[in-house]
């Protein structure tokens, strides 16, 4: 991906970024206004279907405890007395990668009521948990493997819980078969029935040996306290890293695809998978953002107030856009009956836009709407940790203040370019199991 | 205009009250060093408040359930389009609920703050509902409500208060039944929007980056003086005991899902929203990640997600939930209430109450750290009769004798149910 010349020359990018060992960036971004700080290691490794299970295990045992605190009720209590500070453990996946984070927030130094330095505390614990886990003889505590091995089989089946979700994962599945991207987080049953403390245990070393180490900070605290203990925690480790590159979209190809499941639910949905094509630079992608927010990313967007509003075809009817796989997906909840309506109703906006067949003003206000969500990215710490890890993961260095500058540039014919790129690749419905989707 | 600055020296903040004199409060909270700001226009009005008269009425009306959400929806609309479209030239991003007590419109910011606050305030004060447009709705409400027939995470949470509550409204869906809205109109609403919508009846709450002079500049140009209003809800007394002690329902999911309630004595809006503070501290002492018992559980291999412990306070309603999936929700039932009971006997120690009041003080102080939250506490704080630094002050001088004296009234066995989803 190239940088292109983004902003104006005093705009600079506030996210200090350093290299502290082999594969390994400390990156910091403060600000005053915080009460808290946010300090999280992410490991980012390539979605590999033999060994994403296994991974997607290791942070929640390392959450259980450490060589030095084995036990969760007291490492619990020494979160307690750090005034509540919160320890999370999760897995994510942006692009064609894992990614395992352990983070921690607490208060700053200046709100703790003892003096106690609560940056220097929270990321030796963090430390410990990540570094100095609870592993005998290449194996993890037995009984901590056997629990969390038990959870993650829970979290792989409970997908089916909530539908929304379940048919958007539906449709990426159906979508993106034998693609990196269609790899699931949390893996697969079949291989979590057989995750073992040596399995666990191997491929955490793996993971620290091997994956590329984001680690944040992100509040108003001294980054540099933190950075200190984890370059002299990691200079103890042999590492060799692999590096990130950029996941590449592959085209639409043939008919499109058309699924339809049947399930005992009340309402049914419609997702519909998108390819965006020919995003070789940073200013073409921002348009591409306006452009699908445009289209359904904002409460006067064409599917908002046509297809929901006017058209009363769905109660909920968006459009997102992830750019690091270059894919669009449209979002709905219908009544059966209306599916075959809605689906024509969509790609009929989509089409409007295509043809140029919308204001200036429609414009305005859909960048208006991005530069207030932009802006509220400073105000909150999580979503400066997304902000910016979404910058690494994609290899720029493009700021939110940047990114308004970027937005407020897009013209009309650029959205149309834009919206010119998107071609339909697969339509997914989950409709209830007594009634027909209307012709 | 009566105008007071509100401060805290323990976190060194303060605020604005003031009192319009359209009778409309408003809270004031700038943050420095913020690029948002986030406004909520509020009424104390929600789902529950189903039967009710002005001084003005004769007779009590009783309205179907979910006409406080269907309003919501409603107001939206204007003759001349609807507010979202008006907000769309601010670049402001507008949002609305209806909880069980209340009523919110909300916008976030961070451009025309002035004039996206002038929205706010006109259409919140502007309703327009005709036979047509009322009609329309009723399409669109039926299909949340089949969505949240099919989300066994909100089943699973209505059928424990169904379980806990006898009488009180807090049992039935905030959004109501297909055939309850059925049976608004515009009549109905119109009722309810001029006795709940009185500027006597809300509150404005404003946290963030603006200027407290273009909130009350635009509160000067935009509201109508509001008459007084008293406005007096029928409530049927609710006893101590539960409705029943269990209840399953079977939706599609994994593993079961289980909410588990204490219903607690009613002591009144302000204290309620008191006693909830404490509950949550007792749920933390009891049932939280330090606990022997949450130890126990998850070595049974019972609660492998972990539990989530909850307290809800409203004006006549106090009750604390606990909640996960569990392969065998009765016996965490079971071993829940045993916790209880041994807590009550046993006392708690001194070291983790400490531990507890320190984390629930970080908890607390991370609330101050976010314009949204800072907006909506306000909100719940002014309903229930407190000042918003009372909830820190409150867990900052906590005793131990306080908590032992609620855990007992507040943690009965006999006035508990369970609710489990499983497939």
């Amino acid at each position: 991906m190239k940088q292109d010349q983004i902003g104006d020359e005093f705009m600079e990018y506030p996210l200090i970024r350093e290299c502290i060992a082999n594969g390994v960036y400390f990156s910091s971004i403060t600000d005053k206004k915080f009460k808290h700080n946010r300090i999280s290691v992410n490991l980012i490794v390539k979605l590999d279907r033999e060994k994403v299970t296994d991974r997607a295990v290791v942070p929640f045992i390392l959450r259980q405890g450490s060589k030095n605190c084995p036990d969760f009720t007291d490492l619990n209590k020494k979160l307690c007395d750090l005034y509540g500070a919160s320890l999370d453990a999760g897995v994510d996946k942006i692009g064609e990668y894992q990614m395992i984070t352990l983070g921690i927030i607490g208060v700053d130094n200046r709100f703790a009521l003892s003096g106690e330095d609560m940056v220097q505390e929270c990321t030796r614990m963090l430390c410990e948990i990540v570094l100095e886990p609870d592993i005998t003889d290449g194996k993890f505590n037995v009984k901590n493997t056997e629990l969390e091995k038990q959870y993650l089989l829970e979290t792989i089946s409970s997908e089916i819980n909530d539908k929304r979700t379940y048919a958007n994962i539906r449709c990426k599945d159906i979508m993106c078969k034998n693609e990196a991207c269609a790899i699931k987080k949390y893996g697969y049953a079949e291989d979590a029935q057989k995750i073992t403390p040596e399995s666990a245990a191997k491929a955490y070393q793996e993971l620290i040996e091997t994956a590329q180490v984001e680690i944040m900070f992100e509040g108003c605290g001294d980054p540099n306290a933190a950075k200190e203990i984890f370059r002299k925690k990691f200079a103890e480790i042999t590492r060799n890293p692999i590096s990130i590159t950029k996941c590449c979209t592959r085209p639409q190809q043939g008919e499109v695809k058309q699924v339809v499941e049947k399930m005992d639910v009340k309402q049914g949905k419609l997702v519909m998978g998108f390819r965006v094509e020919n995003m070789d630079s940073y200013t073409k992608m921002n348009a591409e953002r306006v452009a699908i927010g445009l289209f359904g990313g904002t409460a006067s967007s064409f599917l908002f107030k046509n297809v929901r509003e006017k058209m009363s075809l769905c109660y909920y009817c968006s459009s997102q856009y992830d750019r690091h796989t270059g894919i669009m997906m449209v979002y709905s909840g219908v009544e059966a009956a209306n599916a075959q309506k809605a689906k024509e109703a969509i790609l009929a906006q989509l089409e409007m836009m295509q043809r140029g067949d919308f204001s200036e003003k429609d414009l305005e206000e859909t960048k208006l709407f991005f530069k207030t969500a932009l802006k509220a990215t400073g105000d909150s710490l999580g979503a400066m940790d997304s902000w910016y890890l979404a910058q690494i993961m994609g290899g720029t260095e493009v700021s939110p203040d940047m990114e308004i500058e970027l937005c407020s540039k897009v013209t009309k014919q650029d959205v149309i370019d834009a919206v010119n790129c998107v071609k339909l690749d697969t339509v997914y419905m989950l409709m209830p199991q007594d009634e027909k989707e209307g012709e | 205009m009566k105008q007071e600055i509100v401060r805290n020296e323990r976190i060194g903040e303060e605020y604005l009250r003031i009192e319009h004199p359209s009778g409309l409060t408003m809270l004031l909270y700038p943050m420095k060093g913020f690029s948002t700001s986030y406004a909520m226009f509020s009424t104390k009005y929600g789902s529950i408040d189903v039967c009710f008269k002005t001084e003005k009425d004769k007779d009590f009306v009783t309205v179907p359930a979910g006409i406080a959400h269907y309003l919501e929806h409603k107001m939206f609309e204007s003759e001349d389009g609807d507010a979202f479209d008006r907000y769309a030239k601010t670049g402001a991003s507008a949002n609305a609920f209806t909880s069980f007590d209340k009523t919110c419109y909300l916008f976030a910011c961070s451009d025309q703050f002035r004039e996206s606050i002038e929205i706010l305030l006109d259409f919140v004060t502007d309703p327009y509902f005709t036979k047509e447009t009322v009609e329309k709705e009723q399409g669109i409400i039926a299909q949340e409500i089949r969505m949240y027939d099919d989300d066994p995470g909100w089943r699973v949470m209505f059928n424990l208060l169904e379980s806990m509550y006898q009488k009180n409204s807090v049992k039935v869906d905030i959004a109501g039944t297909v055939e309850s809205i059925a049976q608004i109109n515009a009549d109905l609403l119109y009722r309810c929007y001029n006795t709940f919508y009185n500027l006597n009846n809300m509150v404005l709450t404003v946290a963030g980056n603006f200027d407290p002079q273009d909130v009350i500049d635009a509160a000067d140009q935009v509201l109508k003086k509001a008459e007084p209003i008293q406005i007096e809800r029928k409530v049927e007394e609710e006893p101590a005991e539960v409705a029943r002690k269990r209840f399953v329902q079977h939706l599609p999911v994994a593993t079961p899902m289980f909410y588990i309630g204490f219903k607690s004595p009613n002591a009144g809006e302000t204290q309620n929203f008191r006693n909830m503070i404490y509950d949550e501290m007792i749920l933390d002492l009891v049932t939280g990640e330090t606990t022997e018992l949450y130890k126990k559980l998850y070595e049974q291999g019972l609660i492998n997600g972990g539990i989530i412990g909850e307290t809800m306070a409203g004006r006549d309603y106090l009750c604390s939930m606990i909640s996960g999936e569990s392969k065998d929700p009765d016996s965490v039932y079971e071993q829940i209430a045993e916790a209880f009971e041994q807590a009550k006997m046993n006392g708690i120690a001194d070291e983790d109450f400490e531990r507890i009041k320190k984390s629930t003080y970080g908890r607390y102080l991370g609330m101050f750290g976010k314009p949204e939250s800072i907006a909506a506490a306000t909100v719940n704080c002014y309903f229930a009769g407190m000042d918003l630094y009372e909830l820190i002050e409150l867990v900052a001088n906590s005793t131990k004798e306080e908590l032992m004296e609620r855990l007992k009234a507040d943690f009965l066995t006999e006035n508990s149910s369970i609710s489990i989803v499983m497939a």
